[in-house]
């Protein structure tokens, strides 16, 4: 058992949600991980590959150490961690108190159905008659009123969704385990009160309320309605607004006055619907629209009902709060420019392409028209659907559509063979982030993706009614094309989450004036609210990658808030019990079968299954218990290992993966380890239905059981090896990234030694001098500087460099030389490589041959020293993309479009005369950055889009730059004798290659740092306890920067956090009489664990990074290599038991 | 002392002359939508895109020099759709009103065209084809283009689709009874307006 030192809740469980909540219970904090929906992963529940893999890999964000502690399943299908509470359906309602102690109040709807007892049968969905469009596909197919949120997910409990039920009553009835509730019985004890003074409005509500089966009383006055208040208990008041005498918002404060927990629920006509909304300011629970249609009116009450009857409210005290509520997706329909959708039904938007192309959509991954079912011969994609569109009230990109776009483009050519013909119209093609050019190049060059520089205006028909879409839009020659499409795929922009405001409100925060939560200064995971962090796109849509790393930073905030309140909210720490050793004993299994509440009896006999099983070898002991998944039937099954001799437990129950939780639990209270513990599903092969001779389910259950039994006997658990961790950090680079990185870790209370190569601390930010949103990273400079020296926990070495570094996670040995030329010898457990990037020199365009001509950062620093007069400046002329997105530097430097316009928005200010062009590829002002774009193009700078194969040329005449260059739009040539012309070069590593040499870990071959996995581990090398931050990872600006750096220290510190470290109890062993020390497991390790000691002349594994994937067992050409819990003997034994059963 | 003229009759020096046209299209980052959707474009010689980009760079006498804005039949299609939200109709009729304004020749035809039709629309509050075409025809002063119009004119006859109809106006007497001269009879609305958008 882990120790708790502080918890938090995390509102929102999307990707950001999941990863914020993972780092902090791997820190040890109780987390309270909450989600408005009834499903875990947000919007990535529905995708099913993402940009640049192609493929998920989300459980790449699983715990890697101490793993043993959370699921190591498909996260997609769901997760479980130890110190994580899920509660789904559940909002949060209320916060007050402090940074570092607030207590929240949390609200959980009611599912109808009990989670704990639903087996995800399906019988309740079979006979439900109402069909609703089913969110999880995008509305492209139906599903039932009692539902699965997500098909695959694990356990899969069904949902009622109440919006959409007609509360008949049929799922109740046949539910197999009682498991669905809609409290018809509770309805008699449930008293309304009906306050009006219409009499016909009391009589006919009471009527219907009757035939619901609620109690009902009335009263035909304020008066009467307080006078009964006071004298009888009521559940819930619907009272009327306009009443002669006392008015209902009067009635209201007075009933809060004498009973404030009762729920008020205001009747109003639409012209009192102002004085409604104030009635629920101060207090009304919702109101109601007359005139009451009873079919509508109704079902309103009931989920009232079940609203406040079933809703759980939770109070809890928790340190801090994370929000990652994630985004809502523009709705096109709503807009100006609607491209037909909700009209064309092949007209789909990103999402809704997404779930066709999936295996779990509407047609199980093939693209077919929605219209009739045909294969799908010609897409197109249109970019900027409700995104940098001011008409759309939307003067933002939504930063992560483009990839997207072109991801689905590469799926549809993958899924048809190349067969579907792919268009993207769009109009900059921001392919900004790592890798991601590389990306877009494969698509169109390899691929065929065509790309075509042109907004569409709108969607027609092609007049026939086949469902063929036509498309009319000029080339940027001005040309005009008309082109039929099967599909057309709207890339609908991000919108604010529904409840964004409440919650902003109930948090105190303030929200951008897109309705996005404001970031505060250079931090992008704190607002403007002390103690409440935001992660993921809830402050603006980010693609996976920045995502985890904002998300990580958030949490690293909220750790540090905790950390520095003391964490004051330490639990009660629960001592480790030890486990019974039963290395030396004979296997003894005791079988365990759950008859499912007797639902099995039907098509399996117990009785013969039981005896069968008796008669096995090593079973001592048959125990039947009638459902496992109740309370008393876990208590059963506890009772029965209490003093049982058995030392082998297996258990033929339903869906093994739920029980990982369980194991440990009873592992805990039998004092038996639970890798002796296996579950097998004999439910799925019992169940009634499956048409099948009974005899042929036994043999098929037997088959399991055996297979059980097989593998229970081959268990010979060792205890989890711990790794003693030595609780220091070592940082290179003494950039903002690298002292972020190195005040997160001291923060913490952990040692950390700062190496900088150069004389003073500060990289990069030392040359800068103001943001594009005017912050000013000379301040936060200075501010870091003073930290990191008075910092009693930080040693920094500048003018030093590292000379040798060893060692694996959790021991490290550094050897640096100091500026001094004496050496030093670091240990230390992490390692944080923060050794930044530089601003590419270039020879292209003439630079160096005039004085007037500059890259970027000689701009700046002239401007800085006053060294170019604005006002002098008649001509300014500004070149993007330099060296730049094209082999082989072909990646977007993300960080120069920004400076471009910061510049040029500078010299249109300073002097509004000064005529500047801005030659580009695509402009890359992703994410609110938009609006700077928008307002230099409103301060007249003339931006000119260039080729690649045509670009500015450039010469030096009398020492002064002229620049010709062809406009494409009017297709002429321009000449240009600019007083400036400033370069764009980008970015490139700085030290990267060297010290990833000495550290042992990848460098793509940009030479920037290579993450484990570019999605879910943008912050980690393959090799563990060694991470990566800044620019040396990829450009970004100072505030992504910063985010990365927290980002890093926050992996850092779930390995410094406790002097040991657990290994997973799944981990590989090497037996060394066996083996040649051929070194192919070393080659083959995808996680680095293993190495060949020539001291000792053996292959070493380090049971911590080792995550028992197996692959060195299945090299081996001597089968020296074993995977603990998964030995040959065992495995063949288990094989033997399936073939000797096989039907 | 004689103003100088560009070709097209545009006096030189007046560089602020696009100043209100270009404040209305600076923002614009030539996305195509307009030139896409334009339903007059297979006529005109520059795309409306074109002639926002050659705004933008404030190129007075080819905006000029072309007929694209006289072709804009305002349907506004353009302006429903311009993600920048610009006014692109209200545009091309801001550069009409310049065209008429400054009396550039080459575009006499089309803004004597344009007041012939409103001083008839104001006169009745409806059009009347023959004055309206008389009207356009004396102000080209060009006694042998209308003979061009004459069979076209006889074939909307015979259909009854236009018909010979004498000025219908209204006599303004003054005080002692006398008419001082006759007047279309929504003239008084149109001075009105006319003095209501002074005043704003």
């Amino acid at each position: 058992m882990k120790k708790k030192i502080g918890s938090t809740l995390v509102v929102g469980s999307g990707i950001s949600g999941i990863r914020s909540a993972l780092d902090m219970a791997e820190q040890g904090y109780q987390v309270t991980l909450i989600d408005k929906e009834p499903h875990l992963g947000g919007v990535l529940t529905q995708l099913d590959y993402q940009f640049p893999t192609d493929h998920c890999g989300m459980c790449k964000m699983l715990p890697l150490v101490e793993r043993d502690s959370s699921s190591q399943y498909c996260l997609r299908k769901g997760l479980f961690h130890e110190n994580i509470d899920i509660m789904l359906s559940t909002e949060l309602v209320a916060m007050e108190g402090e940074p570092g102690k607030f207590q929240v109040t949390l609200r959980q709807k009611s599912s109808i159905v009990d989670q704990e007892r639903c087996i995800g049968c399906g019988e309740c969905a079979r006979v439900c008659p109402v069909e609703a469009p089913d969110p999880f596909n995008g509305g492209l197919t139906d599903r039932k009123a009692i539902y699965l949120p997500v098909p695959h997910n694990i356990p899969n409990a069904y949902v009622v969704d109440l919006d959409a039920c007609t509360h008949c009553g049929e799922c109740e009835k046949i539910c197999p385990t009682h498991a669905i509730d809609f409290g018809k019985e509770e309805r008699k004890k449930f008293r309304i009160l009906v306050v009006d003074d219409e009499l016909i409005v009391r009589d006919s509500l009471k009527e219907w309320l009757l035939d619901e089966g609620f109690d009902v009383d009335m009263a035909e006055s304020g008066t009467e309605a307080l006078e009964k208040m006071s004298k009888e208990h009521f559940h819930l008041k619907l009272l009327d607004i306009k009443m002669p005498g006392m008015d209902g918002v009067e009635v209201l404060k007075r009933a809060k006055e004498i009973r404030p927990d009762l729920p008020v629920v205001m009747m109003t006509a639409y012209a009192t619907v102002e004085t409604a909304v104030e009635a629920m300011k101060i207090g009304a629970h919702d109101y109601l629209m007359k005139p009451f249609d009873p079919d509508n009116l109704i079902p309103l009450i009931v989920n009232l009902y079940h609203d406040i009857q079933s809703a759980g409210v939770k109070e809890m005290e928790v340190g801090s709060v994370i929000l990652a509520g994630g985004f809502d997706s523009y709705d096109p329909s709503t807009g100006k420019d609607t491209y037909g959708y909700g009209l064309f039904p092949n007209v789909v938007t990103s999402l809704q392409f997404e779930r066709m192309v999936s295996g779990t959509g509407p047609n199980q991954g093939k693209i077919l028209r929605p219209s009739d079912g045909k294969e799908v011969k010609k897409i197109a994609w249109f970019q900027c659907v409700g995104s940098r569109d001011q008409q759309a009230d939307a003067d933002f990109c939504s930063s992560a559509c483009c990839m997207f776009a072109i991801k689905e483009a590469l799926l549809a050519k993958e899924k048809s063979e190349g067969q579907i013909d792919t268009t993207i119209f769009y109009m900059d093609m921001r392919t900004f982030g790592k890798d991601f050019q590389r990306y877009r190049d494969r698509a169109e060059k390899e691929s065929g993706v065509h790309f075509e520089r042109s907004r569409v205006h709108s969607v027609e028909t092609t007049g026939k009614d086949d469902g063929t879409l036509r498309v009319a839009y000029a080339d940027t020659t001005g040309t005009k094309h008309e082109e039929d499409f099967d599909l057309v795929v709207l890339a609908a922009g991000q919108r604010p989450p529904t409840g964004a405001e409440e919650v902003a409100e109930t948090c105190g925060v303030v929200l951008n004036p897109w309705g996005f939560c404001q970031v505060e200064g250079f931090s992008l995971s704190r607002t403007s609210s002390e103690g409440v962090l935001v992660g993921g796109s809830f402050s603006g849509l980010r693609d996976i990658s920045e995502s985890v790393i904002q998300a990580s930073s958030a949490s690293l905030e909220a750790s540090r808030l905790i950390h520095s309140k003391g964490g004051g909210l330490a639990e009660e720490v629960s001592p480790e019990t030890g486990f019974r050793d039963v290395s030396r004993e004979m296997p003894q299994v005791l079988a365990v079968l759950c008859k499912c509440g007797g639902t099995l009896s039907e098509s399996a006999d117990f009785d013969e299954i039981s005896s069968w099983l008796e008669a096995q070898g090593s079973v001592t002991g048959v125990h039947a218990i009638d459902s496992l998944c109740t309370h008393e039937g876990w208590d059963e099954l506890k009772e029965t290992l209490q003093g049982n001799s058995a030392n082998r437990i297996l258990i033929a129950s339903c869906m093994p993966y739920v029980y990982a939780r369980k194991l440990r639990e009873l592992g805990r209270s039998a004092e038996l380890n639970p890798e002796l513990m296996e579950v097998v599903d004999i439910r799925t092969l019992a169940f009634p239905g499956r048409d099948t001779e009974k005899e042929a389910v036994h043999q098929e259950v037997r088959a399991v059981l055996s297979m059980g039994i097989g593998k229970l006997k081959g268990m010979d658990p060792l205890p989890v090896a711990t790794s003693r961790i030595v609780q220091k950090a070592l940082v290179v680079g003494g950039g903002i990234a690298g002292m972020t990185a190195g005040l997160a870790i001291a923060d913490h209370g952990f040692e950390v030694t700062l190496v900088e190569k150069a004389a003073e601390l500060g990289g990069n930010a030392r040359t800068l001098h103001r943001t594009i949103e005017g912050h000013s990273p000379q301040e936060l400079l200075e501010e870091s500087i003073s930290k990191v020296e008075k910092h009693p926990l930080i040693r920094t070495h500048t003018g030093a460099k590292i000379i040798y570094s060893q060692g694996h996670v959790g021991n490290f040995s550094t050897s640096i030389e100091k500026e001094d030329g004496q050496g030093e010898t670091l240990d230390h457990g992490v390692t944080v490589l923060a050794t930044g990037g530089i601003e590419a020199k270039t020879e292209s365009y003439s630079y160096g041959e005039s004085e007037a001509i500059l890259t970027q950062h000689d701009l700046e620093e002239k401007l800085a020293e006053g060294g170019v007069e604005p006002a002098n400046l008649k001509t300014v002329a500004m070149i993007q993309c330099v060296d730049s997105r094209e082999e082989p530097r072909n990646y977007c430097s993300r960080i120069c479009c920004q400076s471009a316009l910061k510049n040029a928005l500078f010299f249109k200010k300073q002097n509004p005369e000064t005529d500047i062009y801005i030659f580009y590829r695509d402009m890359m002002s992703y994410g609110f950055m938009e609006t700077y774009y928008s307002e230099a193009r409103k301060a007249g700078v003339i931006f000119v889009p260039y080729d690649v194969g045509q670009k500015p040329e450039v010469s030096v005449e009398d020492g002064r730059p002229r620049l010709s260059a062809l406009d494409p739009i009017l297709g002429r040539e321009w000449l240009l004798e600019p007083d400036l012309l400033v370069l764009s070069t980008g970015v490139v590593p700085d030290a990267g290659r060297e010290v990833a040499e000495q550290f042992g870990v990848e460098v793509n071959q940009d030479g920037f740092y290579q993450e484990a996995e570019s999605k879910w581990r943008p912050v980690d090398f393959i090799k563990e306890g060694v991470f990566m931050c800044g620019l040396a990872h990829s450009p970004r600006s100072i505030a992504e920067s910063v985010a990365m750096a927290e980002a890093a220290a926050q992996r850092a510190l779930r390995i410094l956090n406790s002097d040991r470290l657990a290994s997973g109890s799944v981990v590989a062993e090497v037996r060394h009489s066996l083996c040649a020390l051929c070194e192919r497991c070393v080659a083959f390790c995808p996680y680095e664990a293993r190495h060949h000691d020539e001291d000792e002349e053996m292959i070493v594994v380090n049971e911590l990074m080792c995550q028992g994937c197996g692959s060195c067992a299945a090299v081996c050409p001597n089968s020296a290599s074993v995977l603990r819990g998964y030995r040959d003997q065992q495995v063949f034994e288990v094989i033997d038991a399936a073939l000797e059963n096989v039907v | 002392m004689t103003r100088k003229q560009t070709d097209l009759g545009i006096p030189v020096g007046e560089s602020d002359l696009l100043e209100s046209v270009q404040e209305k299209v600076r923002a614009c980052m030539q996305c195509g939508t307009c030139s896409g959707s334009c339903a007059n474009a297979f006529a005109m010689d520059l795309t409306p895109r074109h002639l926002w980009r050659l705004a933008q760079l404030g190129e007075t006498e080819e905006i000029f020099n072309s007929k694209t804005f006289y072709l804009c039949s305002a349907c506004y299609y353009c302006t429903l759709r311009c993600p920048r939200g610009l006014k692109l109709t209200e545009t091309m009729g801001a550069l009409k009103r310049l065209a008429a304004d400054q009396g550039i020749k080459k575009h006499k035809q089309s803004s004597n065209f344009y007041d012939a039709f409103i001083k008839t629309v104001e006169r009745y509050g409806r059009v009347r084809e023959i004055e309206f075409i008389n009207r356009y025809f004396f102000s080209l002063k060009d006694p042998f283009l209308p003979l061009g119009f004459t069979s076209l004119g006889l074939k909307l006859m015979r259909k009854g689709k236009i018909s010979l109809q004498l000025p219908i106006l209204v006599p303004i007497k003054d005080d002692k009874g006398k008419v001082k001269y006759f007047e279309g009879r929504f003239d008084k609305l149109f001075r009105k307006v006319e003095e209501l958008e002074a005043r704003s």
